[in-house]
């Protein structure tokens, strides 16, 4: 994770913003930060945890000699984890021994409130709906939508392009084509977004999206 | 309602281009025959529009006929066939033989329908050599082989290994075992018979009825081999004849048989005959027998609902209908994915054609609806007015801005402003018409008035990074403040916008947004009304939603087919083809005069009980 820049920025602001143009939230909790890193424009809004603390315990054997720090969370750019949600890396239980493994998520992905994750990977345009369970080492492939409320079995492989939902969740159909697409209407105003409301798409760029996050 | 409010859908006017019209006002019970079909009002609440009405990023559109394109009116090409689960390409060679589903160790709960994993049940104090047994666990409900009696000694090859398998650890006989036990099966009973007619004693060896009754899989062998026997036995030369419809002829058999086995041998023979039906379980014939009912009656007496299976259990089962109890469940083949190229109905174009590779999720066409026809959007003015609150509450829950409007509680009889956004995603200007019925349909009648019925709306421009990035560009008031949202609209009426008749509410370079007054009705009849028997409200027919036509007029280069190219790229993120029309523009070629129009349905949100 990129430091916080020198100048402290106003001080009674929700968020403190990196070098990298990540916003993290004051009251968010991050644990082992060493362990996590953010892509830049990436948002932790409040009362998230990350447990970057949980990392690969095996020791990687480094050609320099140096010991590495391994990393257990890796958050790629414009990505956006709402309020209360948890971001655990998915661990197995081997002779008696909890392993940690890292997990990888991508760019441009919507992380609803109050979720838990600890899938394995999560690939860009995900869109992940408020209250969702995903247990550990599922995969989401790219351009996938999540709806609220779901549980995502351990080690589900949900194909890109797919809608899933339900408890458990089943793949109940596809994005469509023009996921994730803001389309030439896209810029100025109020809602370019299908739901009206949204200045952003579920699925697209949330470059926007983090812009009006302050 | 799979989204939340407010939402717009679009119909796409295929679903019944012919049908005549539906009165607007149900309470006004003479439908006018002669309505003209400009006249015709779109009812949401029609179940046929049920079929017509998308969200704007499933349509397509087509270029040639210049038409939108819905699920129903594009014909699909599969592509490449997948597991969902293992992310293999199945070739479809592989799919005409073994089915649409993964060969591969993927499958699928048969209680929950979660993807299985392969688990070992290794004992760490006695290891064995493979790391086995192991068995097919569902990660969810926990449900696993165990509970049937089946495990593996490997754990690759799990489909090959539960062929082999029944359930309670039993062999499963191969093929070629069946036909085998067939040929046994009936070389004992023509014994028999030959016994019988001789008259003599049965003798001993030949007692072995106590094989157990025939399984699901063995009558279906059985009846299959009996249908190829006599098929052989008959002439093939009519085997394809059309009008041959009779059940019994070898024609139908044929056929029937081409349907489910893979190879087909062709045998030419004349004179076709009459086929007779299977007359034993040897040949696959099943009896209904009423022991095996009063069985089934006891044992659901003696344990009980629980030990049987729920419809869509028992349904997704699709190798044993005869199955009832949960000790008969098997693991269920995850089911193939494709990806597929959709064509347009009418010309036959395509309109969406995905690349390959199944890794890859780039379109090589995709000609989507909303490059081409404007995007509609509503808000509640309410909404846009405090923006100082929005900072925080973004932070809470970015999909829901302020707490203010409760789009989920519009109340009933008083006047809301709503905006209405239109964006343009064409090069050109755009004349817009809307319209819209003045009372909603359905039970509950709201009044709805579009302040600003006919307005322009901007071309849109390629300047979508230059106005994020670049220091002032014309209309970069606007889309500074998209970051924002509605930041721009500040103070709401005070700077400046006005809920006027007549009067836009604001644009921007290529937007235009219109202030929409409703009165939502009431779900009751006032109290002074006349008390007409009004029943019980339907599931969501309290859900305000208003039908919008919308028409647009504007010119185009002829040339228009290079804009087609262009987003024909497939590529993400909007502004696709920007290039080709923004070229195009300035050549100067001639203009034609373009008109679309197309209802939507805007979800303005639910009403509240009074
Ligand atoms: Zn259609
Ligand atoms: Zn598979
Ligand atoms: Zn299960
Ligand atoms: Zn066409």
């Amino acid at each position: 994770m990129s430091r916080p820049t020198a100048r402290k920025p106003a001080p009674k602001g929700e968020y403190i913003e990196t070098d990298s143009g990540n916003k993290v939230s004051r009251r968010s909790a991050i644990t082992g930060t060493a362990n996590i890193t953010l892509g830049g424009r990436t948002v932790i809004m409040a009362d998230v945890h990350l447990r970057g603390d949980l990392h690969p315990t095996r020791s990687v054997p480094s050609s320099s000699g140096k010991e590495v720090t391994p990393t257990s969370i890796s958050i790629g750019r414009c990505t956006v984890v709402s309020t209360g949600s948890v971001i655990k890396p998915p661990s197995r239980i081997s002779r008696g021994q909890v392993h940690y493994y890292p997990m990888k998520i991508g760019d441009n992905v919507f992380i609803g409130p109050n979720s838990t994750i600890s899938a394995i990977s999560i690939s860009s345009h995900v869109h992940v709906g408020a209250n969702t369970v995903i247990h550990p080492f599922a995969i989401i492939k790219e351009n996938v939508k999540i709806l609220p409320n779901s549980v995502v079995p351990a080690q589900m492989v949900i194909p890109s392009g797919s809608v899933v939902g339900g408890r458990p969740a089943k793949v109940i159909g596809e994005v469509g084509e023009g996921w994730g697409v803001s389309g030439g209407g896209a810029g100025g105003g109020l809602g370019v977004g299908g739901g009206g409301e949204k200045s952003w798409v579920e699925g697209g760029d949330l470059r926007e999206l983090v812009r009006s996050i302050k | 309602m799979a989204q939340p409010f407010p939402y717009t859908y679009y119909s796409c006017d295929c679903y019944d281009s012919k049908v005549t019209s539906i009165p607007a006002n149900r309470s006004s019970q003479q439908p006018q025959p002669d309505q003209d079909e400009d006249e015709r009002n779109f009812d949401p609440r029609n179940p046929r529009s049920n079929f017509s009405l998308y969200p704007i990023e499933q349509l397509l559109y087509c270029e040639d006929c210049q038409q939108i394109r819905c699920p129903r009116c594009v014909s699909e090409e599969t592509q490449n066939w997948y597991c969902p689960s293992c992310l293999f390409e199945v070739p479809s060679s592989v799919i005409k033989s073994d089915g649409h589903r993964c060969s591969r160790n993927c499958y699928n709960c048969p209680v929950c329908m979660s993807a299985m994993t392969v688990s070992s049940l290794e004992n760490p104090a006695e290891p064995s050599p493979t790391g086995g047994p192991y068995i097919l666990a569902c990660p969810y409900c926990h449900w696993s082989t165990v509970e049937t009696g089946i495990e593996f000694e490997k754990h690759t090859g799990i489909t090959a290994q539960l062929s082999r398998v029944a359930n309670g650890g039993k062999h499963l006989p191969t093929q070629k075992e069946r036909e085998r036990e067939r040929d046994r099966r009936k070389e004992l009973e023509n014994r028999r018979s030959r016994d019988l007619l001789s008259g003599s004693e049965d003798s001993p060896g030949l007692n072995r009825d106590d094989d157990g009754p025939l399984t699901h899989e063995d009558l279906y062998s059985n009846l299959m081999a009996f249908y190829k026997a006599q098929l052989a036995a008959q002439s093939s030369s009519s085997m394809y004849s059309p009008h041959d419809l009779s059940f019994a002829s070898p024609s139908s058999y044929s056929r029937l048989l081409l349907s489910y086995s893979t190879s087909s041998k062709k045998q030419k023979r004349d004179k076709p005959s009459q086929m007779r039906e299977a007359a034993s379980p040897l040949e696959g014939l099943v009896l209904h027998d009423p022991t095996t009912d009063t069985a089934a009656i006891d044992r659901i007496r003696r344990e009980g609902w629980s030990s049987t299976l729920s419809p869509a259990q028992k349904l997704s089962q699709t190798n044993h209908p005869t199955i009832r109890f949960t000790d008969e469940l098997r693991p269920m083949a995850s089911i193939l994915c494709t990806k597929r190229g959709k064509r347009c109905r009418s010309c036959r174009q395509y309109l969406s054609k995905p690349e390959s590779k199944i890794t890859s999720t780039r379109y090589k066409i995709k000609l989507l609806a909303l490059n081409h026809i404007p995007r509609l959007s509503l808000r509640a003015l309410s909404s846009v007015s405090t923006p100082t609150a929005r900072p925080s509450s973004i932070s809470s829950m970015p999909s829901s801005q302020n707490p203010e409007f409760d789009y989920n509680n519009l109340r009933p009889g008083i006047p809301t402003h709503f905006l209405l956004h239109l964006s343009n995603p064409l090069f050109d200007k755009i004349r817009v018409t809307l319209a819209t019925p003045s009372v909603t349909p359905g039970r509950i009648q709201s009044r709805v008035t579009i302040l600003c019925p006919q307005f322009e709306v901007g071309a849109n421009t390629d300047v979508w990074d230059d106005a994020l990035t670049g220091p002032g560009g014309g209309v970069s008031a606007a889309s500074g403040g998209a970051g924002a949202g509605g930041g721009k609209y500040g103070g709401g009426a005070s700077e400046g916008h006005q809920i006027e008749a007549g009067k836009i509410w604001d644009r921007g370079r290529n937007w235009t947004t219109v202030v929409l007054e409703v009165v939502p009705g009431f779900a009751k009849p006032l109290a002074g009304a006349d008390k007409e028997e009004v029943g019980e409200l339907d599931e969501d027919e309290d859900v305000l939603e208003i039908p919008i036509f919308v028409r647009l007029e504007f010119e185009a280069d002829v040339g228009v087919e290079e804009r087609g190219l262009g987003d024909s790229r497939g590529s993400r993120g909007g502004g696709g083809g920007a290039g080709g029309a923004g070229g195009g523009a300035g050549s100067g070629e001639t203009r034609e005069k373009r008109e679309e129009a197309f209802w939507t349905v805007v979800g303005a949100g639910r009403i509240a009980d009074v």
